[in-house]
C-alpha cells in the first residue's frame, strides 16, 4: 500500500509549520549570543520597538521570568554558547524582524569558556557493572584496547524547527513542527502558566524531525509570548544557522574500549569510559545511553561500562535517530572487528560465538531470541559475504560488517485510539504525529486488517492534541509498537459496536523486547585522494512483522543514507572560540544523490507475537545505527587503515 | 533605510500575478507569502539545499537566491502548476520522499529535466537532482520515481 | 538582507554611472545575495546589469569570446566548447549544481568571494575582511590553502577559473573611465593590505566578455576536481590541464592551473617547465606533478592535500599525454 498522504506531498498541498497563513501574521526572529560563554550588562531594545512594522520585542529586560534548563531562564542574562537566545522581535515581515534585531543594543562582559570535549566540566559518571571486570581482563587471551572518537552531528531536517502561534482569547494554538505534540502541549502549558487544556498544538506535516524535535523548544514559548503581546498570530522559524547552533546536536563521544576475549572468541570481559559532549544544557531530551549497547549486544559475564557527560560552551544535545547508539556501536563495532582480526575470525562467526539470547541488562529473555541470527543470515546471503570484487590501480576494495541492537522499537502504554465505522468505511482517530515515517498509513493498515475492510476504505485523524487521545511522542522508534496495538483493539471493538476505543496493554513481564540488525558494506578507497565510495550496502534488520514493506524499505535505506553521511562526511565543525563554523548545508556536508550506492534491504518479516498483538516494532532509527561501523571496516579491509574517528575523512586516509 | 515597495507582475503557472514588495524581498518569499504559493520550500535561503526550486523560463533555479523584482516578466513554474503529472504519480508509486518537504524541489527539478530529455539515463536523473538535498535519504527512490516516469521499471 | 534599492538602468553607460562602493551590480545573484544574507555586504543599491550585459558563446579565428551574462549551464552545454575548450565545459559541469548554473554567471563565477567559513561568517573579523589577523591560519583549515597564503589563506572557489587561466584568457572590463583588456593572469591577484579581493578589479568596473585564443585543434585539455561528496561542492583540489604534443612526440604547449588550493588560481610554473619540450612518460609525469606540489606551505589541517593534488596533476597528464 502507498502512503496515503502522497498526493498531498506531491502536490505541495501538504501544509508543515511553516506554511500557515493566517490574517493579520507576524513573522518572528531571535537574537542570538555572539559570544560563547558572556553576561550582558546592558540591553536596549528601544530603537528595535520604534522600528515601523515591529510589533513585539522580547528581552531578558521585559519577558516574563521563566526558568529553562535546569538553572536558567527563557532569556537568560547568561549567555552560555554561541546561539543562546537572547532577544526576540515580531514584525510584518522576516525581514523588518531581522532589521529590528539589528537595532538592538547589547553590551556583554565575556567569560571563560570551554569548547572541545577534553576542555570541559565532567559531571557525574554513570556507572555499569557486571561480574568482576579485573577477572574478565586476567581471563582475556587476547585484549583489544582503543580509543575511537566520534564527532558531533547536526540533524539538519530540512523543515526548520518552529511554529505559528495564535491567540483564540485565552486559548493558544501552535501550529507546530514538532514529534511529540503532547510534549509540546505540556511544556508550553508549564512554562506559561497555563491549564494544559487551553494549550491546542497541531501537526499535520513535519518536514523531518530525526530526534531533535522531540521536545519544546524555547521558539514554541517565545513566539506565544510575541503573538500575545502584539494581538497577532506570529510564525517563528528559525533560521538554518540557528537550527544548526541551537537546537540540539548527536553528542560528540571519546571512548576508550577494551574487549578481551578467548583464542574461541569467546568475550570474558568488555570495559568501556566514555566522555559524551551535552553542550551548554541539558536539554531534557537527549537520551544518550551511550554505555548501553555494550551492555546488551554481546553475552559477556564481566563489564563495566562508565559514561561521564561533558559541558561546553557549545550548542545543547539532543537525541538524534537512534541517541547513543550510534555512537557507541561504531566503537564497539570497530572494536569486534579488530578482535576478529587479531583472532583470525569471521567477523560474523565471532559475533555469533558471543550471541546473546537475554537481556543481561535485566536477566531476561528476549521476546525474539533468534532475529539477531536471522538478520546475520539474511545480510550475509543478500550481500553474498565475504564476496568482494578487485579494485584497479589505486582502487581497492573492502567489504566490513556490523550488527547492532536497539532497545527502542517495542513500545509501551500508554496510548490511546478511537476506531469509528460507518457505511463500509471506518475512521482511526489518534493524536500522534505522523514525522514522515508513516504512521497514519501502517495505522490505517491495521484498522483495515482487523475490521476486513480493504486499506483504502480507512481514514485516519491525526497531530491535533485536541482530539484528547493521548499519543506519546515519536521517538525510540515506539510509534507503531505503542499506537498500533491500541488501534487494533480498537477496531476489534468497533467491528462489533460501530465505535471502539483502544488503549495500549503493558509489554509482557518476563521478557525484554528488542529491535536488532546487521549490514555489509563495500567500499572502494582510492589510495592516492583519499575518496572513499561506497559502492553497496546490504541490511536485515528485525522489525517483527513487516506491516508495509514499502515503508520499511524507506526506513532502511533512509537510515542507511543518513549512517553513510554520518560515516563519511558529517562533522559540526567548532574553533577554539566556539564559532561554529559549517552551521550552514553547504559546509556541514550530508549526502546527495549523487553520493549513493546500491542500497539492498534484506529485512524480513518476523513477526514477534509475545511483544505485542500486531507482531510488529520499530524500524525508524535502526538502519542509521551499524552503517558507520561497517564503513570503517570496510575501509580497513580495503587499504589496512583503522580508522577510530568518525568521520572517515579523507585526511584519515591520506597525507 | 527605508524603501518604498515596488509593484512587479509576476507570471506563475501561467497567471499574471501583481504584487507590491521591497527591492530585498526574493522570489521564494514573494511566492510564498504574496501569493499563497507555499509548495517551495524554505529551508536554508542560501542556495544550499534545492528546496525551493521553481522553474524560470524552463530552466530549475533556487527562488532563494532570486529577487522577485528581477522576476518581472518572466514565466515561473512551481509544484503548483502540476496536474496529474507522471512525475507525481511516480513519485507517489516509487515511495520517492518520506517527510516530503523536500519533494516539491525534487519535482520541479526533475520537470526541468524532463522537458528537455523525455527519456532520461539514471546518470541524467542522478545529475538533475544532484542539488536537491534529501534528509530523510529517499534518493535511491526519487531516481526510481524518475525512472518510472521515463517509462522505464 | 538590509534593505536596498533597485535600478534597471537602460545602458551599460547608464549602469556606470550608478555604479560604486555602495552601488552594487546585481547579475545572477547567487554569490551577491548570499554575501548580503550573511550580512558581509550591504549595499545601498543594486543595479540590474544582467539584460545589459553581452550573452552567449562566439567562434572565430581568433578564438571564443563568452559573453559575462553567460551562465554556466551555457558554457557547459556548448558543443564548441566540449570539443576545443574541454577542461572549460567540464569544469562549468562540476561546478555547484544544474539550478546554480542555471542562475550563475561567467562574470559572477570569476568574482564570486571565497567559501572560507571564517570570511563567511560574519562573527569573525577576518584579515579579508580588513581585520587584522587571518583566523583559517591559527584555526580550523583543512579546506585551505597551500601556496600564495600571505595575508589570507582562503582558496579561491571557481572552477571556471583555473579552466579559463590554462587556456591563457583575458577579460575585457569596462568602467566609466573605458574599456581594457586584462589577461585572467594578472585580473586574479593574490590580496594585500591595500586592496582585500582576489582580483584587480577597481570599484564600478564590469567585466564584459572572456576571451580564448583559438588553439591547433590537436590541442588537448582536462579539468579534473576532488570534492568532500559527489556533488554540490567546491573543490577541495582541482586541476585544469592543456596540451598540445608536437610531431616528434614533444609536448610543444602545456598549462597546468590549479584550484582550491591557493587564494586565487595557481599556475603550476614548475609543472609546466619539467613537461615542456620533453617526450611523456611515467616518470616525466611523476617528477611534473611533483614539482606542482613545489612551495607548498602546508597547514596544520591541509597536508592531505599535497598528495590530493599530485594525484589530480598526474591523473590528467596521464589521460592527456599517454
Amino acid at each position: 500500500m502507498k502512503r496515503i498522504e502522497g498526493p498531498e506531498k506531491v502536490t505541495g498541498r501538504a501544509h508543515y509549520a511553516c506554511d500557515v497563513r493566517l490574517p493579520g501574521q507576524l513573522y518572528a526572529r531571535v537574537l542570538r549570543s555572539p559570544l560563547p560563554h558572556a553576561r550582558i550588562t546592558r540591553i536596549d531594545a528601544a530603537r528595535a520597538e520604534r522600528l515601523a512594522g515591529v510589533h513585539a520585542v522580547l528581552s531578558s529586560a521585559n519577558a516574563p521570568d521563566i526558568s529553562w534548563y535546569e538553572e536558567s531562564r527563557l532569556f537568560d542574562r547568561t549567555l552560555r554558547f554561541i546561539g543562546d537566545e537572547l532577544a526576540a522581535v515580531a514584525g510584518e515581515s522576516e525581514e523588518i524582524a531581522e532589521d529590528a534585531l539589528r537595532l538592538i543594543e547589547v553590551d556583554y562582559e565575556a567569560l571563560p569558556c570551554a569548547v572541545g570535549l577534553e576542555d570541559g566540566v565532567r559531571g557525574k559518571p554513570q556507572l555499569q557493572r557486571r561480574g568482576d571486570i579485573d577477572n574478565g581482563l586476567r581471563e582475556a587471551e587476547v585484549v583489544v584496547d582503543a580509543v575511537y572518537t566520534t564527532q558531533t552531528a547536526l540533524h539538519n531536517a530540512l523543515e526548520p524547527h518552529g511554529c505559528t502561534a495564535h491567540w483564540e482569547d485565552d486559548s493558544l494554538v501552535l501550529h507546530e513542527s514538532t514529534q511529540g505534540i503532547f510534549a509540546v502541549r505540556d511544556e508550553v502549558a508549564e512554562k506559561l502558566g497555563m491549564p494544559k487544556e487551553r494549550v491546542r498544538v497541531i501537526t499535520q506535516h513535519m518536514g523531518g524531525g530525526f530526534g531533535a524535535k522531540q521536545i519544546a523548544w524555547k521558539h514554541s514559548v517565545i513566539a506565544a509570548l510575541l503573538a500575545k503581546r502584539a494581538g497577532r498570530p506570529v510564525q517563528l522559524m528559525l533560521e538554518r544557522e540557528a537550527e544548526n547552533l541551537a537546537v540540539g546536536n548527536r553528542n560528540a563521544t571519546r571512548q576508550r574500549v577494551r574487549l578481551g576475549a578467548k583464542r574461541d572468541g569467546t568475550l570474558c570481559a568488555i570495559d568501556v569510559h566514555i566522555l559524551v559532549q551535552s553542550g551548554a544544557y541539558l536539554v531534557g531530551g537527549e537520551d544518550s545511553d551511550v554505555i548501553g549497547a555494550y551492555q546488551t549486544l554481546y553475552r559477556c559475564p564481566h563489564l563495566r561500562a562508565e559514561q561521564v557527560g561533558v559541558r561546553t560552551n557549545t550548542g545543547p544535545a539532543v537525541a538524534f535517530r537512534a541517541p547513543g547508539h550510534a555512537e557507541a556501536i561504531f566503537a564497539l563495532e570497530s572494536a569486534m572487528d579488530e578482535l576478529s582480526r587479531a583472532l583470525a575470525m569471521d567477523p560474523i562467526e565471532l559475533r555469533l560465538r558471543n550471541y546473546a539470547t537475554e537481556d543481561q541488562t535485566k536477566g531476561k529473555p528476549y521476546t525474539s531470541v533468534d532475529s539477531l541470527r536471522r538478520c546475520y543470515g539474511q545480510v550475509k546471503a543478500a550481500f553474498d559475504w565475504p564476496e568482494r570484487r578487485m579494485g584497479q590501480g589505486s582502487k581497492k576494495r573492502g567489504i566490513g560488517f556490523a550488527a547492532h541492537d536497539w532497545a527502542g522499537g517495542g513500545g509501551w502504554p500508554p496510548a490511546e485510539a478511537r476506531v469509528e465505522v460507518a457505511d463500509g468505511a471506518a475512521r482511526v482517530v489518534t493524536a500522534t504525529q505522523d514525522i514522515g515515517t508513516g504512521t497514519g498509513t501502517a495505522l490505517c493498515q491495521i484498522a483495515a486488517d482487523e475490521l476486513g475492510l480493504p486499506a483504502e476504505r480507512v481514514s485516519i485523524v491525526l497531530g491535533d492534541t485536541r482530539e484528547g487521545l493521548y499519543s506519546p511522542t515519536s521517538a525510540g522508534s515506539a510509534t507503531l509498537a505503542t499506537l498500533g496495538p491500541a488501534v487494533r483493539m480498537a477496531a476489534a471493538k468497533a467491528k462489533k459496536s460501530g465505535r471502539g476505543k483502544g488503549s495500549r496493554v503493558k509489554n509482557p513481564k518476563d521478557k525484554s523486547i528488542r529491535t536488532c540488525g546487521a549490514q555489509c558494506v563495500e567500499v572502494e578507497v582510492d589510495t592516492e585522494t583519499g575518496e572513499v565510495r561506497v559502492l553497496r550496502v546490504a541490511a536485515a534488520h528485525d522489525c517483527g512483522r513487516v506491516i508495509n514493506p514499502v515503508l520499511v524499505e524507506s526506513q532502511v535505506i533512509g537510515g542507511i543514507t543518513q549512517g553513510l553521511g554520518y560515516a563519511l562526511s558529517e562533522e559540526r565543525m567548532v574553533d577554539a572560540c566556539g564559532l561554529v563554523l559549517n552551521a550552514s548545508l553547504e559546509e556541514y556536508k550530508v549526502q546527495t544523490a549523487a553520493d549513493g550506492p546500491q542500497l539492498v534491504n534484506a529485512t524480513q518479516s518476523m513477526p514477534d507475537w509475545e511483544a505485542n498483538a500486531t507482531g510488529a516494532k520499530g524500524i525508524g532509527e535502526p538502519p542509521l545505527i551499524p552503517t558507520a561501523a561497517a564503513v570503517a571496516n570496510a575501509i580497513f579491509d580495503a587499504i589496512g587503515v583503522r580508522v577510530r574517528d568518525l568521520p572517515c575523512k579523507r585526511e584519515r586516509l591520506i597525507g | 533605510m527605508s524603501v518604498p515597495l515596488e509593484s512587479v507582475t509576476l507570471r506563475v503557472n501561467g497567471a499574471e500575478r501583481a504584487v507590491r514588495v521591497e527591492p530585498r524581498r526574493t522570489l521564494l518569499d514573494a511566492l510564498r507569502l504574496d501569493l499563497g504559493l507555499t509548495g517551495a520550500k524554505k529551508a536554508c535561503d542560501m542556495g544550499n539545499c534545492g528546496a525551493c526550486t521553481v522553474l524560470l523560463d524552463g530552466r530549475a533555479v533556487y527562488a532563494c537566491l532570486l529577487l522577485a523584482i528581477d522576476c518581472a516578466g518572466r514565466e515561473i513554474a512551481t509544484v503548483e502548476g502540476l496536474h496529474d503529472d507522471p512525475l507525481q504519480r511516480a513519485f507517489i508509486e516509487a515511495d520517492a520522499f518520506q517527510c516530503g518537504f523536500c519533494t516539491p524541489g525534487q519535482i520541479m527539478s526533475l520537470k526541468a529535466l524532463f522537458s528537455r530529455t523525455p527519456a532520461p539515463s539514471d546518470e541524467e536523473i542522478v545529475r538533475a537532482v544532484s542539488g536537491n538535498l534529501c534528509r530523510c535519504g529517499a534518493y535511491r527512490n526519487i531516481v526510481r520515481a524518475a525512472r518510472i516516469a521515463a517509462g522505464r521499471r | 538582507m538590509r534593505a536596498f534599492a533597485y535600478s534597471r538602468p537602460a545602458s551599460l553607460d547608464e549602469a556606470l554611472a550608478l555604479l560604486g562602493a555602495s552601488a552594487r551590480p546585481l547579475a545572477g545573484g547567487t554569490d551577491l545575495l548570499t554575501l548580503m544574507k550573511a550580512d558581509l555586504l550591504a549595499p545601498e543599491r543594486l543595479v540590474a546589469i544582467a539584460p545589459l550585459l553581452p550573452s552567449g558563446i562566439a567562434r572565430d579565428a581568433e578564438g571564443v569570446t563568452i559573453g559575462a551574462a553567460t551562465t554556466l549551464a551555457d558554457i557547459e552545454r556548448d558543443p564548441t566548447l566540449a570539443q576545443r575548450f574541454t577542461a572549460l565545459g567540464q569544469a562549468a559541469g562540476v561546478a555547484a549544481t544544474p539550478q546554480l548554473r542555471n542562475m550563475a554567471t561567467l562574470g559572477g563565477n570569476l568574482l564570486q568571494r571565497p567559501r572560507c567559513w571564517y570570511f563567511r561568517n560574519r562573527l569573525a573579523q577576518c584579515w579579508l575582511k580588513g581585520g587584522t589577523a587571518c583566523h583559517a591560519r591559527e584555526g580550523e583549515n583543512r579546506q585551505h590553502a597551500l601556496f600564495g597564503g600571505s595575508g589570507c589563506v582562503a582558496v579561491h572557489p571557481s572552477d571556471l577559473a583555473p579552466a579559463l587561466l590554462a587556456f591563457g584568457a583575458s577579460a575585457r572590463v569596462r568602467g566609466a573611465h573605458g574599456e581594457r583588456i586584462v589577461p585572467l593572469e594578472e585580473f586574479f591577484s593574490l590580496p594585500t593590505g591595500e586592496r582585500r579581493s582576489e582580483t584587480r578589479l577597481r570599484d564600478g568596473e564590469l567585466v564584459l566578455q572572456v576571451s580564448m585564443p583559438s588553439y591547433p585543434e590537436e590541442t588537448r585539455s582536462l579539468y579534473l576536481k576532488e570534492m568532500d561528496r559527489r556533488a554540490f561542492a567546491f573543490a577541495l583540489a582541482s586541476v585544469a590541464a592543456v596540451v598540445r604534443v608536437s610531431a616528434r612526440q614533444r609536448i610543444g604547449h602545456v598549462r597546468l592551473v590549479l584550484g582550491g588550493v591557493a587564494p586565487i588560481p595557481w599556475r603550476a610554473h614548475g609543472a609546466e617547465r619539467v613537461l615542456l619540450g620533453e617526450e611523456a612518460d611515467e616518470r616525466l609525469i611523476e617528477a611534473a606533478a611533483d614539482a606542482a606540489a613545489e612551495g607548498a606551505v602546508p597547514l596544520k589541517g591541509n597536508a592531505f592535500k599535497l598528495p590530493l593534488l599530485k594525484a589530480l596533476a598526474r591523473r590528467a597528464l596521464r589521460s592527456l599525454l599517454l
